[in-house]
């Protein structure tokens, strides 16, 4: 007998015992942090694609519930698909990440040494953040609802390798906020703080991209001045507003939608590539959804008339408009044109976002027609129809600003998966979509998702929204 | 000393040469001469001489003087009934102290079956066959007394002369194939199925689903027989669903427009003659008829020394599905060989070639219910308003991936299931070879040494190519997938027999030791964009690679065994076997396992006060028997469960690795303790013969994949996360009864009837600690079942309706809380009785409904000849379950789907009563397409005309002149006729294959089908 044949090494996945030897090895684990994340299920493709069709913005062509036929008639359940993969696939990157902590503390850190220890956990942290930020604006109320004191996430942070009793009550939405800023304030610290020159090779966090996350973050809870303390950190000048860390917006909108695209305007892009498990899985690409059979989608949602649009201050010659494709009687968004399989990269946060999130914070805190909201709103909508020009004369009041910072990024932002996410942060209802898909109320159940099924089958503490 | 003689003839008077003559238990020995006649010098003190030949029942005459006359041997032609096949050996039937069912080969020589368990339902009791689905080489759901494990493999441990062999479905493409249809039925002599401890025990960590022994033919002493068995049949589609026509389709979808306040219309779409499309997709779908033909040829014989069988079979059966076939090529040798007086070497070689074809996905097999080009689907969904073909004869296709032919912005299906069956492939094609080497020691009478080497190896090509006009491959501009996977497995079995006889003592010990390795190896590439049409394989013209299906494992199990057989003068008999396994992927403490059983026998009728008695006029045999005895399971565990892995995928083209399995350092097996208690008997010089049994099977540790909660974050690729650990319990427990009789005896009328039945309950005690129930997700998509404490497995987990409201046509559900609640499909609203707005029903409102494991199983087979005619019939009937007719649920759907005809009977008017809520296009909820609803839950007790055979057998005047020995002509039917009162195609079936926690569900699935065939069977 051959005794050793009882206890086989797999060759194809190294075993837990040697995941934390070698300093290559932990190189590597440290970007599978972000591997987990860019899942297309979920910051790879899913949870953009849920947010934009929860909106009004696309009409779903196949009625098919794998593509989210119920998250868009707005009758997702906590059984359905969309929803229970957004949420494991969070919880996973998460887990990873407290697997990962814990692996380092345990004796990982010891084998690469402190420098790179402290980048690796930064690392850690902002992908934790930057997931639980992501579950939240699906799962739980908005933050202006009770002040964060409804229900948020079940938060973790110890790691998760064996069976085990896991069951945890949810937290508060403030409680989780104040866990998701915690993690970011700690990227900030422990990440790099790379240059113009070395920023954009990695598609991993770093310290400006923590700190304009957190712009986001702080925008979705309403706190508009801790929106700008961290814009000061990041956004310089009076026009065109580059960021120390080398941000900038690309002259032409066009080149935002290249396969691949990672340039200065790229903040959090998630990466993809053409070797298997690079790229988005089945029915989770952006292109898949969106793009008519022509561009090599399979044409799963088409842009509504009644939707931005068929908005008539969106103009005619604004060269974002040529990301709209008529086919027949239909209009498609042809922002990801790769095609199969896929590798458009998925735009979680980018820097024309970043400097409207800026704008609109200016106002709110002023609550004047503040002159440095109106050239961040021209730098982004300059880019693209530079024939308008804003000037303080043309908002009557701050609030005519607002409007239209936020109907430059409903524009700007369209398919990159904010609309829902926007809809829930203003508490304004989600618009009927056809004679049987009504109005959706801030106050209706539906306003936001139920949790997964499966997490209040087995997780005896928790409880559902509403 | 002294020297007695003798001659040895067959029954005839013929010499027999050859025959062995020997002292029982010692050396010495001889054989005949050519003329039969031997001598032979033995101590004056030996009282008896054994004479033994193969193929004939060995005798022992006392030695009563010098010469013993003329000894006449008889043929063994009970050898098959009397001897029964066990684990390392075979035994005596009368001595046998298990539970066995035996099954003769010829009962499934030329059924019209791929593989030889598919024919096994009703023909022993306790012993289920569910053919799930009419797709070509699909494995049936086999289970011995009941389900026996929930997550690992209910499927029981197949052994093909000593070597177990895989089995399931190790395809990897849409076409199923079962390895075990790579035998050919013909050269099956028999068929053993193991099913309490006593029998399985020595099978230790595998025995707890049973055991099923297949023993293969093998030549016999004699002249060369040469025998030919050739049909060809035809089957055709049964009980498909009936649609809406065009017109039918265009009133339901219009009122359920209007219904919805929706200004669409459907309407005609006209034909190239401008006649109104109408369109069904049934005939586009199935085959009306499917043309079956198999040819076996085989040639045995065998001097004493020398017994040999080959065999070569084709066999091409095509399925109900167009493009769905199975053909095989295989051979077989099956060579014994004495080597002097003590030693004898033999080998067994199969190979087979078996391709199993097929378009794309049928939606029937595991996984693949709710495929978008599932065809079954395809068939009832696509509307009937629009045909495969463009007027102008291109296809029809909307410009992308799906049917063309939609006006106005409304669906009509979703693939064209046309482009797919013309241009789609998914085919597997595998050699597989089994085969042993063997050689035996027999230094003595009471001693046997023998080791056994053996392989088996299946090597496939899966090819896959889905075309990029329409349909699954459209988004990548077609797409090509060649997998090669290679199962290797090979043992090495080393055993000593000792036998014994004394003073009426029978003694039988066997030791043993065997190891088994498998290595499994799969790799593949995939291959999109396409440069021409004209390519469809991977090996064409494309512009993308990637690698795919990569697959490297491999497991080991080492073991030791024995098995004490006694019995005294064949009255009392004791038995107990002991098995110890270690097995790789085990946790590191829990890889040594140990298995055993004891049981005991009486024959009653061989005691004095019984056969003194009237009684033993009566009774020719009438024997109790006990045993228990713990067994174990790990089928379908994988190699590293126990370990918690890292997996490298790259990030953006960097390296990276992840944390991607939990795996249970302390796992183990999964422990069944088995009793079993039973009586078999025989009456009236054994016409009537017959067993009745009462078993309990204790599961203890089952192995559960126990779901994790989603917030833990432990990884997983499916639905939810899971960890197994052994955790749950679970047990069977029923009463099995058989009977056979030789009713009537007569030269010229016989009539042989056997009859079977058995009843089963099966209750899960206990799950995962304070877990009480798991649901099961159909496909990953659809929760359909649910494991529940206090519950048989797999009960159909649904959400209760009370019909449809008289007054609004709604759809009333019944929530959680017993609560009525309306839905209306405008605004997705759910109301209370009262008008309230309710909270959402949904799966979360499922209660476990109905049990899915039928309570009376069995078989009642009936052979009737006169003369030259035999006629058989098989009935096999199931009872006490229901079945999840799921596909109805789309049937009824009101998006674009096309629906049964139930729905002309919908509600319409106040007042209305129907089992069809009022039509609102756009609900998929009211009839179940959302979450499973019990309005789809019907009962699937059936009784199946399984087969009718008629045969007639050539009068031998007539062969003898053509120099044939022996002839048939025969007509079967198989599927004939089924009595149910299921609304699907079949109540036997399962979207989830063999899955033991899915089973009783109807999703998608094609149905079976009904076949007739011709055949011929020769001897010459």
């Amino acid at each position: 007998c051959q005794k050793d044949l009882l206890t086989p090494k797999p060759t194809t996945d190294i075993p837990d015992w040697e995941a934390f030897t070698l300093k290559e090895r932990i190189a590597n684990e440290a970007t599978g942090l972000y591997t987990v994340m860019k899942n297309g299920k979920f910051l790879g493709g899913k949870v953009l694609i849920a947010n934009d069709v929860r909106g009004a913005d696309f009409v779903n062509l196949t009625t098919n519930n794998v593509t989210l036929n119920a998250s868009w008639k707005m009758t997702a359940v906590g059984e359905s698909q969309e929803i229970k993969e957004i949420w494991s696939q969070g919880y996973m990157a998460i887990n990873n990440v407290n697997v990962f902590l814990a692996g380092m503390a345990a004796k990982g850190n010891a084998v690469v040494g402190d420098s790179l220890s402290k980048i690796y956990a930064g690392d850690a942290k902002f992908v934790r953040g930057l997931s639980y930020f992501s579950l939240l604006q699906l799962f739980a109320r908005p933050y202006w609802d009770g002040a964060g004191s409804k229900l948020g996430l079940v938060l973790f942070w110890e790691p998760h390798t064996k069976l085990g009793d896991y069951s945890r009550a949810r937290s508060t939405v403030k409680e989780t906020y104040a866990q998701i800023i915690r993690d970011l304030d700690s990227a900030e610290t422990l990440l790099p703080k790379l240059t113009a020159a070395t920023r954009f090779a990695a598609n991993k966090g770093n310290a400006y991209s923590a700190i304009a996350l957190k712009m986001k973050v702080y925008l979705q809870m309403g706190q508009y001045d801790k929106v700008l303390t961290e814009g000061a950190k990041l956004i310089a000048g009076s026009g065109p507003f580059t960021s120390p860390g080398g941000y900038a917006l690309e002259a032409d909108v066009k080149n935002l939608y290249i396969p691949k695209y990672a340039g200065k305007e790229a903040v959090i892009y998630m990466p993809f590539g053409a070797s298997p498990g690079d790229f988005p899985g089945t029915q989770t690409q952006l292109g898949y959804y969106y793009s008519p059979a022509s561009v090599g989608g399979n044409a799963e949602y088409a842009l509504s008339p009644a939707g931005i649009m068929g908005d008539p201050n969106w103009v005619a010659g604004d060269a974002r408009r040529q990301f709209i494709l008529p086919v027949g009687a239909r209009s498609f968004l042809v922002k990801y044109s790769g095609p199969s399989p896929y590798l458009d990269f998925s735009p979680v946060l980018r820097w024309a976002e970043v400097l409207l999130i800026q704008a609109e914070a200016k106002v709110r805190v002023s609550n004047t027609v503040d002159p440095t909201a109106i050239a961040l709103l021209n730098a982004v909508h300059g880019r693209s129809d530079p024939g308008t020009v804003f000037t303080p004369a043309s908002f009557a009041n701050a609030d005519k600003l607002i409007e239209v910072i936020l109907r430059e990024k409903h524009i700007e932002l369209l398919g990159e998966g904010n609309r829902a996410m926007e809809i829930i942060r203003l508490g304004i209802p989600f618009p009927g979509k056809s004679a049987t898909v009504l109005e959706v109320k801030p106050t209706a159940p539906n306003y936001i998702w139920p949790i997964s099924s499966d997490e209040l089958v087995y997780n005896k503490l928790a409880v559902d929204n509403q | 000393h002294r020297t007695v003689t003798g001659k040895v003839t067959d029954e005839q008077g013929s010499a027999l040469p050859g025959v062995s003559v020997s002292l029982p238990g010692g050396k010495t020995g001889t054989v005949t001469d050519a003329k039969g006649a031997f001598s032979l010098s033995v101590p004056s003190d030996a009282k008896s001489l054994r004479i033994s030949f193969v193929g004939y029942e060995a005798k022992s005459l006392p030695i009563t003087g010098e010469s013993l006359g003329t000894i006449k041997l008889t043929a063994d032609t009970k050898a098959i009934s009397e001897v029964v096949v066990v684990g390392y050996g075979t035994q005596r039937k009368r001595e046998v102290t298990g539970n066995i069912a035996s099954v003769k080969g010829t009962a499934l020589a030329n059924l019209p079956v791929q593989s030889f368990e598919s024919g096994l339902g009703g023909r022993a009791a306790g012993v289920q066959i569910t053919v799930p689905n009419g797709v070509v080489n699909n494995p049936p759901v086999f289970r011995i007394r009941g389900v026996n494990s929930l997550s690992m493999s209910a499927y029981p441990l197949i052994v093909i002369d000593g070597v177990p062999t895989f089995s399931g479905d190790v395809g990897a493409t849409n076409a199923p194939l079962n390895p075990l249809s790579s035998i050919n039925p013909a050269d099956i002599e028999s068929i053993d199925i193991a099913k309490d401890a006593a029998a399985t025990a020595i099978y230790g960590s595998r025995a707890a689903n049973g055991v099923v022994l297949v023993t293969t033919k093998k030549g016999k002493a004699g002249r060369p027989r040469v025998m030919y068995d050739g049909w060809v049949g035809m089957t055709t589609p049964n009980r498909l669903p009936k649609t809406l026509n065009a017109q039918q389709y265009i009133d339901v979808k219009n009122e359920a427009l209007a219904n919805a306040g929706d200004t669409r219309r459907y309407e005609f779409n006209k034909d190239a003659n401008g006649n109104n499309i109408d369109t069904k997709w049934m005939d586009v779908v199935y085959r009306d008829k499917a043309i079956s033909q198999s040819h076996s040829l085989s040639v045995g014989g065998g001097t004493e020394n020398t017994s040999y069988y080959f065999s070569a079979g084709y066999t091409k059966q095509e399925g109900i599905l167009k493009r769905n076939d199975f053909i095989r090529k295989n051979l077989m040798v099956n060579v014994d060989q004495k080597v002097g007086r003590i030693f004898s070497v033999g080998t067994k070689v199969s190979y087979s070639n078996e391709a199993s074809l097929i378009s794309g996905s049928s939606g029937s097999l595991e996984g693949e219910a709710f495929s978008s080009g599932g065809l079954a689907r395809l068939a009832f969904l696509t509307s009937p308003i629009v045909a495969p073909y463009n007027n102008d004869g291109t296809y029809n296709t909307n410009g992308g991936s799906g049917i063309g032919g939609a006006k106005g912005g409304l669906n009509v299906g979703i693939y064209n299931p046309k482009i797919l069956l013309d241009l789609d492939h998914s085919n597997t094609e595998a050699n597989h070879v089994q085969g042993s080497v063997y050689g035996q020691l027999r230094p003595w009478e009471w001693l046997t040494l023998r080791t056994q080497y053996g392989i088996d190896y299946i090597l496939m090509n899966n090819d896959v190519y889905a075309n990029n006009k329409n349909g699954d491959g459209y988004s990548a501009n077609g797409d090509a997938t060649s997998t090669y996977t290679q199962y290797k497995r090979w043992m090495w079995t080393n055993t000593a027999q000792f036998d014994k006889t004394f003073n009426q003592h029978s003694l039988s010990v066997l030791l043993g030791s065997e190891q088994q390795r498998d290595q499994r190896e799969r790799y593949g590439i995939g291959r999109q964009n396409q440069m021409d049409p004209y390519f469809n394989n991977s090996e064409g013209g494309w512009l993308t690679d990637l690698s795919r299906n990569m697959l490297r494992r491999e497991n080991y199990l080492l073991s030791w065994f024995s098995r004490l057989n006694y019995n005294y003068k064949e009255k009392y008999f004791v038995s107990g076997s002991v098995r110890q396994d270690q097995y790789s992927a085990f946790g590191e403490d829990k890889k040594k396992g140990t298995f055993f059983s004891v049981s005991a026998g009486w024959e009653i009728t061989k005691e004095d006060f019984w056969a003194n008695s009237k009684l033993a006029n009566v009774f020719s045999t009438l024997k109790l028997r006990g045993s228990f005895g713990k067994v174990g399971n790990y089928a379908g565990l994988g190699d590293y469960d126990a370990l918690s892995l890292y997996r490298p995928v790259p990030y953006g083209e960097r390296p990276s690795l992840y944390f991607s399995q939990a795996g249970n350092p302390n796992l183990g097996w999964e422990v069944s303790k088995k009793t079993d208690i039973g009586i078999s008997y025989g009456f009236l010089n054994n016409r009537i013969t017959g067993e009745l049994s009462y078993y309990y099977n204790n599961i203890d540790g089952l192995i559960l994949f126990v779901p994790q909660i989603p917030s833990a974050g432990i990884p997983s690729t499916s639905a939810i996360a899971t960890i197994p650990a052994n955790v749950g319990k679970m047990y069977n427990k029923g009463v099995e009864f058989s009977i056979s009789a030789a009713a009537v005896t007569k030269k010229d009328f016989t009539w042989n009837t056997s009859f079977n039945i058995a009843y089963n309950k099966n209750e899960i005690t206990e799950l995962a600690g304070a877990l009480d129930k798991i649901p099961f997700v159909t496909s990953s998509l659809e929760q359909t079942s649910v494991n529940q404490v206090g519950n048989p497995a797999s009960m159909i987990y649904v959400v209760r309706t009370n019909g449809v409201d008289p007054q609004t046509g709604r759809r009333i559900f019944v929530n959680k809380a017993g609560e009525e609640v309306f839905y209306n499909p405008i605004g997705a609203v759910f109301s209370y009785a009262d008008g309230k707005q309710a909270p959402a029903v949904g799966a979360k409102d499922a209660v476990a409904y109905k049990n899915t494991n039928p309570k009376l199983i069995g078989g009642f087979e009936n052979t009737f000849r006169y003369r030259s005619f035999e006629l058989n019939v098989l009935l096999t009937y199931q009872t006490g379950f229901y079945v999840y007719y799921g596909s109805l649920a789309g049937m009824k759907d009101q998006r674009y789907w096309n629906n049964s005809v139930d729905v002309l009977d919908r509600w319409k008017n106040p007042g209305d009563v129907s089992e069809t809520p009022k039509v609102v296009y756009g609900d998929n909820i009211s009839n179940g397409s959302s979450f499973a609803i019990s309005a789809n839950a019907f009962k699937g007790d059936f009784l199946k005309l399984r087969t009718v055979g008629l045969t007639y057998i050539l009068p031998e005047t007539a062969l003898k002149s053509i120099r044939v020995s022996g002839a048939r002509v025969y007509v079967r039917g198989q599927n004939l006729a089924i009595l149910t009162r299921y609304p699907g195609p079949d109540p036997e079936v399962s979207s989830n294959g063999n899955n033991a926690s899915g089973q009783g569900i109807d999703r998608n699935t094609l149905g079976n089908g009904r076949t007739v065939t011709v055949g011929l069977n020769v001897n010459f």
